[in-house]
């Protein structure tokens, strides 16, 4: 299985430093369709898909390597070394975030920058940590995915209807942007929400940029603090944008954003 | 219902009392505009809802999935369709609903506002809950079948596998059965014969040593001993196929298997011969068997002359004595029943050439031999056989090829009584005769019926013999004094000899009995044992044993 199908890896752009671009839980390589193009003079730009989710091979999804964000990240590496790419600027979204860190931390020669688009390294408050989610939430959560096979959208009915009876709710499915398998899409919900990476920040040296939007209820600013804090060599950009998906509901300032850190590195 | 003011025209009621939840959401991300059917589903006033986020109003599921699934899905391709979500209203109760969201751009594409439009899926969410249930079940029932399967098969060979080991025990038992009954059936005949053959040859013999010595009269008297000599070997041959048939006439005492075998020690030696060593192995505290002390002796013989034939380069003969308890597991295991207890273990081991399964299958079997003709009547494990089955014990054969073979004999443990002594009779007794005392004979063979009164007058018996019952109790009842009544056990006419001894008691208790036969069952043998106080001469029996039996019943006490 090549790293590039499995992945469903394209690469465009005129430059000679690759920027990698990861798509968070929920979505897949489109996520970046208004921000890539601003980079493409300049950079090589380098999108995938994690496993399970758009284009990917769903053959290679595997519940026990992906039931760690450690699964992704040494996919990333393994692309990296695929494309023969070093020193890149990675940008990552939501839990790729920190997917990134785990890849920086054990191959910190691939990644001569890291840019952090709404990075939460755990969900769940614990302490004094606010994570933003309460333990019994992120329960009530899992609980929810594993008792509701209704899924998000009529999508997702033909898991429970058996495609053969509604081909055409498959077909929308494949059709529209974000492709997921609602299956696997349960199973890296459990692990993006179950993951504690904290431990994980100190060690990574790796210029960073932390792009924290206000009103994010997946990661609330206090979190992109808290990156910030613990991630040594790191900026943090608080950004007007609400939500948490400013490379869409904000792109022009992400581009901004992102571009003022990369000029310098 | 609302708390807003009325609705002044027609479209406005449509849109608030619409059967959806209508809501319009700014390009800033808050409601600007939510109608009274949303309004009363949530249980919130529009002015609440209003300046608040639609995910707002989302489990903590659906928040999460609606900013990473479905906001950015709405953004790239500007609308979304019956996203099934759970509102959590004011007094949180939920209500499942489904959701369309679409973008309304100006002309210059800008994002004017988001219009929201909810549905109540209470009733579809509850059809589907119930589908999703159905399927579980119906997928839980296949597993359930599957393994009900995967077992079903184990099961079914499991049972197969019992049923053809109870079928093949049975067949094994019927064979056993039919062989015993076809050879108890030729032993009685035999038997018959034999007591007419040997008691002419015995006739012959007294007559004999009454003329004067000549020439002839020798070779008459060696021909006549020749005769004899055969004559007795049949009779041995009978009795062990009555042994194998379990119709021998056992009398099971208690008895010390050590001491037994001890006394036996020599014979089984010059059995044996010189390059077989004889080892015993007397267990301390063996307990009591009870089993007939005979059968018993010539069981260990028959043992010692296979051990011997298996030796021929010579080899150790080793019989071990132990205590032993069967229990349930062990018994279940067996072709035949035997009970679960405590039995007196003999154990017969040789150093010999072995046998293969095949040949286990088949020894207990009357007349299967392995050795050359003429060398072993195949008698000798079917009377082992027999003797024990009828004893009520057990017997195990443990053999391989190059390796010995070891009998186990497993006989009842007696308990309470006193070991018998076991004694050898050699010295010669003078035949007793009879004092003019009046035998009734009932036999049905006329010619053993004729030999029988003809030995008993020459005794000095009056003898008064008929072949039946019937004729039988009219001498009975008639005044004719009669000392013993001597009475074949199987007669004709419906009536057998223990009846007919019953009914002759009933008219004189003080007469003396003597059964004979040569096919011991059921009439005076309880489980192949005679009961205490019943006197029984076996076919074929001497002149001799006729005359001393005869003797010894008339003169005991009662």
């Amino acid at each position: 299985m090549s790293v590039i199908k499995r992945n469903n890896v394209t690469v465009r752009g005129r430059g000679e430093r690759a920027m990698i671009f990861a798509h968070g839980f929920g979505c897949d390589q489109n996520m970046w369709r208004l921000v890539t193009p601003a980079f493409e003079d300049k950079f090589k730009i380098v999108l995938f898909d994690h496993v399970g989710a758009g284009g990917s091979d769903l053959k290679a999804y595997s519940r026990e390597k992906y039931s760690r964000l450690d699964g992704y990240a040494e996919d990333l590496i393994e692309i990296c070394n695929e494309l023969a790419l070093s020193d890149t600027i990675f940008v990552g979204h939501s839990v790729s975030s920190m997917i990134g860190v785990l890849a920086a931390a054990k191959a910190p020669q691939l990644f001569g920058a890291l840019v952090l688009v709404g990075p939460s390294p755990r969900y769940i408050n614990d302490d004094d940590y606010i994570g933003g989610f309460s333990a019994s939430q992120i329960e009530e959560l899992l609980d929810f995915l594993d008792s509701n096979h209704m899924g998000w959208s009529t999508a997702m009915a033909p898991t429970i209807m058996g495609n053969a009876d509604r081909p055409d709710l498959g077909e929308e499915l494949s059709n529209s942007f974000c492709r997921t398998d609602p299956e696997i899409a349960k199973h890296f919900a459990r692990t993006t929400f179950m993951s504690d990476n904290r431990a994980d920040l100190p060690r990574v040296s790796t210029p960073s940029l932390i792009l924290q939007c206000s009103e994010d209820v997946i990661a609330p600013s206090s979190v992109g603090e808290y990156v910030h804090t613990h991630l040594p060599n790191s900026e943090l950009v608080m950004m007007r944008a609400t939500g948490h998906c400013p490379n869409l509901s904000a792109p022009e300032e992400t581009i901004a954003a992102i571009r003022s850190f990369v000029d310098r590195r | 219902m609302s708390h807003e003011p009325e609705p002044t025209d027609d479209l406005e009621d449509l849109f608030e009392n619409a059967p959806c939840g209508y809501l319009s959401i700014a390009p800033s991300g808050l409601i600007a505009k939510v109608n009274a059917t949303f309004s009363t589903w949530t249980g919130f006033t529009q002015s609440d809802l209003v300046g608040r986020r639609f995910q707002d109003f989302l489990n903590v599921a659906g928040r999460i999935f609606y900013e990473t699934h479905f906001a950015p899905l709405l953004r790239m391709q500007g609308f979304f369709n019956e996203v099934a979500l759970d509102i959590v209203g004011r007094d949180g109760q939920r209500l499942p609903v489904l959701v369309n969201a679409v973008e309304r751009r100006n002309v210059a594409g800008n994002l004017q506002f988001i219009r929201i439009t909810v549905f109540n899926a209470t009733d579809r969410r509850r059809y589907e809950r119930e589908l999703l249930d159905a399927r579980a079940a119906v997928e839980s029932a296949n597993v359930a079948l599957r393994e009900l399967n995967v077992t079903l098969e184990a099961r079914v060979a499991r049972e197969v596998d019992e049923r053809m080991k109870a079928e093949a025990a049975l067949r094994q038992s019927q064979k056993m059965e039919a062989i015993g009954q076809l050879t108890g059936g030729v032993a009685h005949d035999f038997n018959n014969l034999l007591t007419i053959i040997i008691g002419g040859l015995d006739s012959i013999g007294r007559h004999i040593e009454k003329l004067p010595t000549s020439h002839e009269l020798e070779r008459m008297q060696r021909f006549r001993d020749m005769a004899l000599h055969g004559a007795r070997r049949a009779a041995t041959l009978t009795a062990r196929l009555l042994a194998f048939s379990r119709r021998q006439a056992l009398d099971p005492k208690p008895l010390d298997a050590n001491k037994l075998i001890a006394g036996l020690t020599d014979l089984l030696q010059r059995t044996l011969g010189e390059t077989v060593a004889l080892d015993v192995v007397a267990a301390a505290g063996l307990w009591l068997t009870l089993a007939d002390p005979g059968e018993l002796e010539n069981a260990l013989v028959n043992l010692a002359v296979n051990a011997r034939d298996a030796m021929t380069d010579g080899g150790k003969l080793t019989i071990e004595t132990a205590n032993a308890s069967l229990d349930d597991a062990y018994v279940s295991a067996l072709t035949e029943p035997v009970a679960p207890g405590q039995y007196v273990l003999i154990a017969v081991s040789d150093t010999g050439c072995g046998m293969d399964q095949e040949t286990l299958a088949k020894v207990f079997e009357p007349f299967f031999t392995t050795k050359e003709v003429g060398k072993g009547t195949g008698l000798g494990l079917s009377q082992v056989y027999g003797f024990t089955c009828q004893t009520g014990g057990h017997v195990h054969l443990y053999s391989k090829v190059g390796e010995g073979t070891t009998v186990r004999l497993y006989l009842p443990r007696a308990i309470g009584g006193e070991a018998i002594v076991r004694e050898r009779n050699l010295t010669l007794v003078p035949i007793p005769h009879g004092g003019g005392e009046t035998i009734l004979l009932v036999e049905d063979d006329a010619d053993l019926r004729d030999f029988s009164a003809g030995a008993l007058r020459e005794l000095g018996y009056q003898v008064l013999a008929v072949s039946s019952g019937p004729p039988a109790l009219e001498v009975i009842r008639s005044a004719t004094q009669i000392d013993l009544l001597f009475t074949d056990v199987v007669l004709p006419d419906g009536m057998n000899g223990r009846n007919l001894a019953a009914e002759a008691l009933n008219h004189r208790t003080n007469l003396k009995v003597l059964f004979t036969t040569g096919y011991t069952r059921n009439a005076i043998v309880h489980h192949g044992r005679l009961e205490g106080g019943v006197h029984l001469i076996g076919k074929p029996f001497t002149f001799e044993e006729l005359a001393t039996k005869v003797r010894a019943v008339l003169d005991a006490p009662g």
